[in-house]
């Protein structure tokens, strides 16, 4: 049930990302909410669930974007590992800490798929873009925290106070605590 | 005594009453029959009264203006909405026209493209777009059940724009000609200079043009047909730069695209027997 509705989630956000949001002129930028999402997810749920939706996203991404299967799925494997591992030992939850979360996210992101597809296909050069890449940084940046409230009040009102140990809760007093 | 001075009193009361009714008599006699010009004491009368009516007047007309401005201010403030709301229907329905006639000339550009192809083809419809910035594809609203297989070339009315690289019974994805991973075979139509276009994110670059090839900025390029996956003379692109300097035996061609694909929504895919680039 967890896993559908965030699936479910998640499949809007890239099918408005990729119809919806193409309305917006070049030069504002089109935010990238998949990848948002995802950094959500990695920050929001459990190991293994996040790892399910992050492969999940990734096949999906690799459907409408892409070449290279595969790609994606180990990215966003990775990316939500990452995250997983930071949430227990870092305080990355917090709001004031969740910009530079989702910058840094999206560049790691951003130079892995860089990288990868130009091992993958080195005859086939992909072009690094520092204007395209600071534009899209800036506005996940702004995005971020309206979307994290959201959807952190979102899947607070899809459960009930018992099912809560589904999902990591927000730490309150001692949050270095390891659960 | 008392009632002789009331007696008194009344018959002098009676005879002013009966002079006075004399005397304006007269006064009317002599005015009827005599000339009939004002005299001094009419005069100042008129002037006198003439003044009192005229502010009277003024003031009267001032708040009749007033009344009867307001009272028209309701008609027109009514029919200044009405006619607001007539005009936003025939702004939309300038807007419907206006569209109507952009999509037609659209769709005849692309009729006239689809009647210079020889292989039959089939056009379609956008209807997503690639969510990452790294990748150029972009997802149409036809599939293997209408005759499409990956390696098929899918160009628009201005020019090429990629190849089908996946299907499904009802959609497609199609690589743009702009995406890295895409290669299409061109050549220099002045001169017929042959080289590999390939995509550079926004444009493109032709690659194995010797240096010793006679290539100029402007120069339009177009599709060669070699390989057979697209048809020959499609409109590539136009050289914007290109550098001779540098090591290495081959020219460095840049191509802005000819097909506007920030604006791209119908395209031509051209249907092929067995498509080479399976």
């Amino acid at each position: 049930m967890v896993l559908s509705f965030l699936f479910l989630s998640g499949t809007i956000l890239l099918i408005l990302q990729t119809t919806l949001l193409n309305i917006l002129p070049e030069w504002l930028g089109r935010p990238n909410l998949l990848f948002l999402f995802v950094v959500f997810l990695g920050t929001s749920l459990d190991l293994y669930k996040g790892l399910i939706l992050a492969i999940l996203f990734g096949l999906v991404m690799d459907i409408f974007s892409g070449i290279v299967l595969g790609l994606h799925p180990t990215i966003y494997l990775v990316l939500v590992s990452l995250l997983q591992f930071l949430s227990r030992h870092l305080v990355i939850n917090a709001p004031g800490n969740q910009i530079p979360l989702v910058a840094a996210s999206y560049l790691l992101t951003s130079g892995s798929i860089f990288i990868f597809a130009t091992i993958l296909s080195p005859g086939n050069r992909l072009y690094w873009d520092w204007g395209s890449e600071i534009l899209q940084v800036l506005i996940l940046s702004v995005v971020c925290i309206p979307f994290f409230t959201f959807f952190n009040w979102l899947t607070t009102i899809f459960y009930s106070k018992n099912a809560n140990h589904h999902f990591r809760r927000q730490k309150n007093g001692n949050r270095f605590r390891i659960n | 005594m008392i009632k002789k001075k009331n007696k008194r009193a009344k018959r002098i009361r009676l005879f002013l009453f009966l002079g006075l009714l004399l005397f304006l008599f007269t006064t009317l006699v002599v005015s009827t029959v005599g000339r009939q010009e004002f005299s001094g004491p009419h005069k100042l009368a008129l002037e006198i009264l003439g003044t009192a009516q005229y502010s009277v007047s003024r003031v009267t007309g001032s708040l009749r203006k007033i009344w009867l401005d307001y009272t028209a201010l309701i008609a027109v403030r009514d029919e200044n909405a009405r006619l607001r709301e007539e005009l936003k229907k025939y702004k939309a329905a300038n807007n419907t026209y206006r569209e109507a006639v952009a999509t037609n000339i659209r769709l005849t550009k692309l009729l006239e493209m689809k009647e210079y192809i020889p292989d039959p083809s089939i056009t379609a419809e956008i209807i997503g777009v690639d969510p990452s910035q790294w990748f150029k594809t972009i997802i149409i609203d036809r599939g293997s059940g209408d005759g499409i297989q990956a390696g098929m070339p899918v160009i628009s009315a201005e020019g090429i724009v990629g190849q089908v690289v996946n299907t499904s019974p009802n959609f497609a994805k199609i690589i743009l000609a702009t995406d890295p991973n895409s290669a299409v075979d061109g050549l220099v139509q002045k001169n017929r200079v042959q080289g590999i276009v390939k995509g550079g994110g926004t444009s493109f670059h032709m690659d194995y043009v010797l240096k010793d090839k006679d290539v100029a900025t402007g120069d339009k390029i177009v599709t060669s047909g070699v390989g057979g996956v697209f048809p020959t003379g499609i409109p590539i692109g136009t050289v914007t730069k290109m550098e001779k300097t540098g090591r290495g035996m081959f020219q460095e061609i840049e191509i802005t695209p000819a097909t506007d694909f920030s604006h791209l929504e119908h395209v031509i895919i051209v249907i092929k027997k067995d498509p080479l680039a399976k």
